[in-house]
């Protein structure tokens, strides 16, 4: 079966580009007709991710695989790592800066967020080694070929 | 591309003699609707928006709005100029019932004045907010319908965001179903013998065949002329009314033929439709770029918390529109100095306009699904064996979107060649790489090309 790969990279810091590499796999996604609210939910969860790598990640990649079966995204980065990953999933707990903050950014939804859009979450990540975020997404009726 | 006998199905069309196929257009499209081919531009017309981009990109005057010829209006018995207080920004320091006079002097029967189905559409989109901000039966944030091209664009690319479309009726659509009732009364004739004519800031109608209208942008009423083509006529003969007293003035008598406030001219600038309607939680976009752009960020789920997105195609607001005949900063500077001279104030009553809102009056099921119904190309989807191929395209050709292949930049032409559109020998980015077509082929039909790491191409 075709699997479609991409990686694309994420720097930190860097809110113009930001969005970007989600915009870019939202827009695969549609011209490959796969359906409106599985798309939305990948893009849901790809901004997420995309933030967290531009607020905290270092450096940083996220990969899509695409099939017509299944979607899957890992995030991956060089960031300083999370120190509680069960408390990171609570809604509300944010580390980000106040600066971040003000920018409208760090409200603790990001973890929480990507769980509850994705089919399949796992975030692997202890302080100083980085995190890396797993989702998955059935595309079970998602291509209407 | 020839446009003998196509002018009236495309919004713009393109004059070949003078196109010198230098892609600026082809670049700036924002549904990639344009391509050039042995040297000349080519359309794909059912893909147009008519955003006027195209005709504000180019050097050589090589594009042209459709627009009907002021002598055809004169065959009509009972012509009618639909006005948006954008015409008067257009003229600095005159009054806007010397412009309507001046329309008269041109030709037209009647000359309406749009300001107060403006109003009337404040007043339903105040009160329909209000009343659903607790109801949930609302997708926030509510995207204003009042731009066509934005209706278009949301139609075309980001269909997902349809339901989010606020329901009420645009005004221009208000305006020429009132109009044509009222003065098909008057006169005890049929509603088909009154002729509409919209004078348009933006090249938002098609040409001029009736038969193909656009059911509700102007209900029927499918005749526009652009600002632009009008303009110089319609200056001298305002300058003549300015200078003669002895003109009896318009006969006002209908509602909507009152025109006093300076509230109609803050519609024209990005920012005044959520002005006047009020709405807290609101912003304003102008600009395409800047409103895909909005747009793909409300369809990644942000903005939840907003109510209204006004949305303007053009920089600016309407007094940007690409048919507008003076600079849009200093028909800014003269609307505002119109609102000064006139005030603001509704020309309505909410007191009349509420029972008909309570009785679903301006509800057009319209505004959110059929406005936009007009047939809006979509291409066909790829296949993901598709997608991975011009992927490998791209990354073979790794270029600099230069187009002078003739597409707008590399994915789409990798994309036209995948769909056997155009073909890859028109790379000369491969060529100068001694890849030749046949190579280029057989390695993007090869599996061995993997992925590669994107870019944002």
């Amino acid at each position: 079966m075709d699997r479609l790969k991409r990686t694309y990279r994420v720097r930190e810091g860097d809110f113009i580009q930001a969005g970007e590499a989600s915009i870019h796999v939202k827009n695969t996604l549609k011209a490959l007709n796969f359906q409106g609210a599985l798309v939305r939910r990948v893009a849901i969860c790809c901004y997420e991710a995309e933030m967290n790598l531009v607020m905290h990640g270092g450096d940083g990649t996220l990969t899509v695989e695409i099939s017509s079966e299944d979607i899957s995204i890992v995030v991956e980065d060089s960031g300083p790592g999370i120190e509680d990953t069960e408390r990171a999933m609570q809604e509300g707990y944010s580390t980000a800066s106040e600066a971040f903050r003000e920018m409208g950014f760090g409200a603790g939804m990001g973890l929480p967020n990507m769980k509850r859009n994705s089919d399949a979450f796992h975030v692997d990540s202890a302080l100083g080694r980085g995190t890396v975020v797993t989702m998955g997404f059935s595309g079970e009726g998602g291509v209407h070929e | 591309m020839s446009d003998d006998g196509h002018e009236s199905e495309c919004y713009v069309c393109f004059d070949t003699e003078r196109c010198n196929g230098c892609t600026r257009c082809v670049r700036r499209c924002p549904t990639k609707a344009l391509r050039v081919r042995h040297g000349k531009v080519v359309q794909r017309r059912d893909a147009c928006i008519g955003c006027g981009n195209c005709l504000r990109a180019c050097p050589q005057g090589a594009v042209r709005a459709a627009s009907i010829e002021l002598a055809f209006l004169k065959q009509s018995p009972i012509s009618v100029a639909l006005v948006t207080p954008v015409l008067y920004t257009q003229f600095p320091g005159v009054l806007p019932r010397d412009i309507l006079q001046g329309l008269k002097r041109l030709g037209f029967t009647h000359a309406v004045d749009m300001s107060y189905f403006f109003d009337t559409f404040q007043c339903a989109t105040k009160e329909f907010v209000q009343e659903n901000r607790t109801t949930g039966k609302v997708p926030w944030p509510l995207l204003s319908p009042i731009c066509p091209v934005v209706l278009r664009l949301i139609k075309s690319r980001f269909p997902q965001l349809i339901p989010h479309i606020h329901p009420i009726e645009r005004p221009v659509a208000m305006m020429a179903d009132e109009v044509t009732r009222i003065l098909s009364q008057h006169y005890g004739v049929d509603e088909g013998e009154i002729s509409l004519c919209y004078i348009n800031p933006c090249p938002t109608k098609k040409g001029i065949d009736p038969k193909i209208s656009e059911p509700h942008f102007t209900n029927g009423g499918p005749y526009a002329m652009g600002i632009r083509d009008i303009y110089t006529q319609l200056a001298r003969e305002v300058s003549h009314v300015r200078t003669s007293e002895s003109l009896p003035g318009a006969s006002a008598g209908y509602a909507f033929e009152q025109c006093t406030s300076g509230e109609g001219f803050i519609w024209g600038m990005s920012g005044g439709e959520t002005r006047v309607c009020n709405i807290e939680k609101s912003l304003s976009v102008s600009g395409l770029d800047e409103t895909v752009r909005m747009l793909e960020k409300i369809e990644m789920g942000l903005f939840r918390e907003i109510e209204y997105l006004e949305f303007r195609a053009c920089t600016e607001g309407c007094i940007g529109g690409a048919l507008t005949a003076i600079d849009k900063y200093l028909a800014k500077s003269a609307s505002q100095q119109m609102v000064r001279i006139l005030g603001t104030g509704r020309c309505t009553n909410p007191d009349h306009i509420l029972p008909l809102f309570d009785k679903s009056w301006f509800f057009s099921e319209a505004s959110g699904c059929a406005s936009v119904t007009d047939h809006v190309y979509t291409p066909r989807p790829l296949t993901i064996d598709e997608m991975m191929k011009i992927d490998a395209l791209v990354h073979l050709i790794n270029g600099q979107d230069c187009a002078a292949c003739g597409a707008p930049d590399c994915r789409t032409f990798a994309e036209d060649v995948v769909r056997g559109e155009a073909s890859v020998d028109a790379c000369l980015i491969l060529r100068a790489k001694g890849i030749t077509g046949e190579k280029a082929m057989d390695y993007i039909n090869s599996k061995e090309c993997g992925h590669a790491c994107q870019g944002f191409s």
